[in-house]
Parts: C-alpha cells; structure tokens; sequence
C-alpha cells in the first residue's frame, strides 16, 4: 500500500508533463507544417482553426479573386479552402487537388477525385459510415429552415486516404466546384434554350433564355448529365472561407505577409504556428494550476508517510526493544529500519520507472484518443 | 639500426585513377540538369502541342490525347485520360473556355497554365449561341466564348510565350534554351502575320462566307468582312441551305466561301450555281493528316490568297 501510495505521487506529475509536452507538439505540428493562411480580416484562430481542422465555426467569407491574387504575385502557390458544409456530422473540405500533394496524403484505396461529384474520404470517415469507393455520401442541408439555400448534393465516392492521425482523417474531400454545386451555385438541368414547357420560362429574347425557379436541378452528378453542370457569373467572385499559401521560398514567404499590412486590407495572413503557440500558451496555463495541486497533494502525502512511518516504528516499539536486548546494536537496528524505507521507496522508484515507460510507449495514441478529436 | 623504408612518390597509376575518378565527379554534376528527365507535357489542342515541341525540344514529352478525327473542344476524357493529366508536369490549357471538360474535372491548379490568360480582356463573346440564367435579375452562364484564339497569330505568339514562360519555371537552367527556340517560333508566326496583313489590305472589304463560326479572332485580326453559317464540308448542302445562303447574298455578295475542312464536290458545284467559290482555311484545332501547323497555316494562307486575287 505505501509502495503504491509513493508510487503514485512521483508517477503522476512526470506522466502529466509527458502527456501534456505530447499534446503540445502533435497540436503544433500541423500548424508548423502549414506555413502561412489567408482570409478575411477578423478573428486569426477563427481562421486557422477553420482552415487546420476543420472546425465548425466559419470565417468572414473570401473569393476566388483572393487566390488569383496570390498567384498573380508568383511568390507562393495557393491553395483555395473551402471549409463550410457537412455530411453526417462530418466536415466536408472543398479544395484543389494541390491539397493532397502539400499534405503528402496517399490514396488506401480507389482513385483520386477526378470529376464533379467525387469525393474523397478521410481514413476515419470511412470507417465509422462503412463506405468504400463506388459507395454515395449526401451532403448535409445547411438549415433546415432554409428551403430555397444549400441542398443536398449526392456525391459518389472515389477513394479513401491512408490514415494520417490528423483531421484530415475525420474529413471528406471534394473539389472546390463541387462544393459550389453543393452551395447552388453550379447547377444541372435540361438545356433551356430547348425547353417546350412554358410554366419553365420566365422570359425568352434572341440572346437569352431566363428559365423560372420551376426548373428541377439534378441533385446527382452522373455520366449523363455531367456535361450539363455548368456555372453562372464569374468564378473569380465565388466563395472560399481560406487559402492556404506555400510559399517558394523564405524570401518569398516574408514579401508575400508584407503585402498585406496595409490598414486598408480587408484581408489578413496569418502564421499558423504563431497563432496555435499562443493559443496553446494560454491552455496550457492550467498546467499551473495543475503543478500546483499535485505539489499540495505531494506534500500532504509526503507527511502521512512520516506519520505513518512515525506511527509505525513507535507501535514496533517493544520489537525493536527485544532486539536490542537480545543483543542486536543500536546501529544495526537503526540499518534495518533504514533497509525497510530504502526497499518501499526503492520499489516505488521501479514500479514509477516502469509506467512512465509505459506511457512514454503509449503517449502518441493516448493523447489522440483522450485529448485531440 | 633498422633502416627506414625511404617515402615513395605517388605512382602515376594511382595519379591516374585520381584524375578519373574528379572527372567523373565534376561530369555527374554537369549533367545533373538533365537527370531529371524530360517534362511530362499534357496539352488540350494542337497548336498548343506544335508550340510547346518547338519550344521544349528534347526536354519536354508533349502529349495530347484526343483521337484524330474527334474535335478537341467537345471531347470528353475518360477517367484514365483525367488520371494522366493529373499525373502531368503540365498541364497547358487554351483557355477562352476551350475544352469544355476541363470546368468538370478536378486538375491541380499548381500545373494549369492558362496559355491565353495575359489576353482574357480581348476575348469575344460570340453572339452565335444563346445563353441562358435563372430568374428575372440572374447572370448569364457564359457558354459563348469564341475560343480559337491560336487564329489570330499575334495571340498565338503570347501563347507560345506563356508555354516558354512555364516550362522555364519548370526548368530554370534551360531558359536560355526556351527563350531561343520561342524566338524562332515568334519569327515565323510574325512572318505569317505579316503575309496575312499585306494580302488584306489590298482588299479589305471583300464580302467573304465561312462554314463555320470558328474564325471570330481571325476576322476580327485582320478586319475582315464575314458572314457566318453552320455547315459541315462532309455534308452535301441541302436546300435550304441554298435558300439560307441566297438571303445572305442578297445584302452580302460574297464570292468566296471558305470551309472549315476540305468540302465534298457534290456541295462545291451546287456554291458555284450561285457564283461562289470554295477554299479552305483549317483551324488545325487537331493534329493535321500531314505536315504541321506552320505547314497547315501557310497553306492556309496560300489558298485564301485566292479570294483576295492577290499575285506574290
């Protein structure tokens, strides 16, 4: 029992600050492999936490004109992200395939994306809704109460990612037009401009043909009707919550984060790193609090250990006082009571030893399961 | 006392071998430009590949893989076709809304050269097919780009200059090389432009019919005076056709109907009851039968010299 009791007390305080130090580097880890983020100016966590892991607060949307603009500037490449809608409970992230090829994703099984309606799902996604390439996925509706809004998009899936241990896994993949299709801003239908029924028609001049919101759009994207999806305006000005930014090089990285530091900007870029350290600082404030408690609990425990220590020798009293008398010497008696606390801390030491080896072995998937989702 | 063995000088075999093996050294690192292989170069019509081969040389592999007798703006790719253009270097697209699969596939942006981009200001919105919106206030879906951009020369020079310009990104130790060989190829497409610019002006305003409205940059290039139909050369002209054509003449008095593609005889004896000729301008959208496309273009313009009654 008091082998236990010290055993605990010197365990827990080296496993927390194992845990915690292992927290630490796999929440960093994707915001230092990420080097800078672009979006609408506002809240920098809002932004990277959208863009990093998919979280479900959407930022101040962008355009596609914010891409054009980085690439115009071939200091970096862009990657346009557009983090917004869902499938059962499920992130869905539009992009591009220069995604894949940033985060060295490999394909587990079926093919990359390669048409409208594709999707690619996450290594976790896959598993929990049991789909394997050929299967349908439906997009989520946004609102319920939003009739006329974001409706559901049956996609078709691709391919399934290798596990990455990173949100990606919990996340489903499609192409950025996709996801405009998603939002309704690509569509497919009947060739208007051969429309008999005139309930279809709105308005018909020798350039034009406006059709009425009776027109039925597909809500699947098949072989058949592919050819008709189309887009209406211009895509430059179409939505994107962020955009990812490789850049070249280190020089190009800095001159790119100049260009945005005018007062006039309405867009802002963003270290990732910088705004997940800060982020991280403050949580792991706690830990303080933490140390803390477990330096009281130590001492308290500490104390009862004498005391029972304490407690133990005085009711062994008339023991040591036989030994003594039947020729033991002072010294030896007191040797062997030290041997007895040498042995107990000695065991508490191992035993501690041992599990930090344990955790140490187990820390990377302990901290995934129990802190990072 | 032992003697010492006294030093020997290094021989001249091991000298040899010391020599051999720096030379070898310094030739790997000369050829390490090359080692990476030639760029892997998908292309979505013709001029672009003719281009990017003039350009690239023995350092790029230009694919273009659309059947011979299928027009490369309406082809579809099947899935494999999509894998290997995704697998590419890059992926050099005409832009203008050419290809119209390129709007439905998923390619990585990172390889796209858009070859036309520098001049999207100068597009033009062909008048020829309706478009369609949504609702009284809805935009229009741009379905009428013209997009044979490659037709007026002096747009086909920026679009060489943008492939030079991609593959010396790719590529920045052979720049020089690029740079060269776009050079050659910018001389011979102004040379033809030139030639094309002096046939004109001795007759501008010559009323001219085309088969097809593929030629909307090369009228607009050279000023000419055209009217549009929509017919096939590998179709015998039906009447109303002839019909059609009679009410074009009668404010238009072309002479001259140039098709898109050699035209079957049974239709050029039925244009000259009505008094017209037939010649042939090819768009070379699609790998020519033989020859290439400074040979197609040249011809081209030999045989429109015809209508424009002009001796060299």
């Amino acid at each position: 029992m008091l082998v236990a009791c010290i055993t605990l007390i010197s365990f827990l305080p080296f496993a927390l600050q194992l845990l915690l130090h292992e927290s630490e580097r796999q929440l960093m880890s994707r915001a230092v492999e990420t080097p800078l983020v672009v979006g609408k100016k506002g809240s920098s966590l809002d932004l990277v936490m959208n863009t990093l892991y998919f979280g479900d607060d959407v930022p101040e949307l962008l355009t596609m004109a914010a891409s054009d603009r980085i690439a115009d500037t071939d200091l970096s490449l862009p990657i346009p992200m557009y983090v917004r809608f869902k499938t059962r409970g499920n992130p869905i992230v539009g992009t591009t395939l220069d995604y894949f090829e940033f985060r060295g994703s490999k394909m587990a099984r079926g093919r990359q994306m390669a048409v409208l309606g594709d999707c690619v799902l996450g290594a976790r996604v896959a598993e929990s809704l049991d789909l394997k390439p050929g299967d349908s996925l439906v997009s989520s509706p946004e609102s319920l109460f939003d009739l006329a809004g974001v409706y559901p998009l049956k996609m078709k899936v691709a391919g399934v990612l290798q596990k990455s241990h990173t949100p990606d896994d919990r996340a489903v993949f499609v192409d950025l037009k996709t996801a405009w299709v998603i939002q309704g801003l690509g569509h497919g239908h009947q060739d208007v401009t051969q429309l008999k029924d005139p309930t279809l028609v709105l308005k018909r001049t020798e350039s034009n043909v406006a059709a009425t919101a009776k027109l039925f759009h597909y809500t699947e994207i098949t072989e058949k009707n592919m050819a008709s999806f189309h887009f209406h305006g211009n895509l430059s000005a179409y939505p994107i919550s962020a955009i990812i930014a490789v850049p070249y090089d280190a020089k190009s990285g800095t001159i790119l984060r100049g260009r945005y530091l005018s007062k006039n900007e309405t867009q802002q870029i963003a270290k990732p790193e910088e705004v997940i350290d800060g982020l991280l600082q403050n949580i792991f404030r706690i830990k303080n609090v933490l140390d803390a408690v477990i330096a009281m609990v130590t001492l308290a425990t500490v104390l009862a250990v004498i005391l029972v220590f304490a407690l133990s020798l005085r009711l062994r009293q008339r023991e040591i006082q036989t030994i003594f008398k039947i020729g033991c010497s002072r010294m030896t008696t007191a040797k062997l009571i030290a041997a007895e606390i040498v042995i107990i801390i000695f065991s508490s030491a191992v035993l501690c030893s041992v599990l930090m080896v344990v955790v140490r072995s187990v820390a990377n998937d302990l901290v995934r399961m129990l802190f990072i989702k | 006392m032992i003697p010492r063995r006294p030093l020997t000088r290094p021989n001249m075999s091991s000298i040899r071998w010391l020599l051999t093996f720096i030379l070898l050294i310094v030739g790997v690192s000369v050829q390490n430009s090359d080692a990476a292989g030639p760029l892997n170069v998908y292309v979505v019509n013709y001029p672009l590949k003719y281009f990017a081969e003039r350009i690239g040389g023995d350092h790029v592999r230009v694919k273009f893989p659309v059947a011979a007798d299928v027009d490369p703006a309406y082809w579809n790719p099947d899935l494999a076709d999509i894998a290997a253009y995704q697998q590419a270097d890059l992926i050099l697209l005409n832009g203008a809304g050419y290809a119209k699969w390129v709007a439905n596939v998923s390619l990585p942006r990172s390889k796209i050269v858009d070859t036309s981009r520098k001049f999207k200001n100068r597009y033009i919105y062909t008048e020829e097919v309706a478009t369609h919106s949504h609702g009284a206030a809805g935009e229009h879906a741009h379905e009428a780009l013209a997009f044979t951009t490659w037709l007026d020369l002096e747009f086909a020079a920026q679009q060489a200059g943008a492939i030079a310009a991609a593959l010396s990104r790719k590529r920045p130790e052979l720049r020089n090389g690029f740079q060269s060989n776009l050079e050659a190829l910018v001389t011979d497409l102004k040379g033809l432009d030139r030639d094309i610019q002096t046939m004109v002006s001795k007759n501008p305003a010559i009323p001219l019919i085309v088969s097809h409205p593929v030629y909307d940059y090369f009228t607009k290039r050279y000023g000419l005076n055209v009217v549009s139909v929509h017919w096939e050369p590998d179709e015998v002209l039906h009447n109303r056709q002839l019909r059609e054509l009679k009410g074009i003449l009668q404010q238009h008095p072309a002479k001259w109907l140039i098709w898109e593609g050699p035209p079957i005889p049974a239709s050029v004896a039925k244009l000259k009851t009505l008094g017209i000729d037939s010649l042939v301008f090819a768009p070379c959208g699609n790998v020519p039968d033989s020859g290439d496309f400074m040979t197609v273009m040249r011809h081209n313009v030999e045989d429109l010299r015809r209508a424009f009654s002009v001796t060299q």
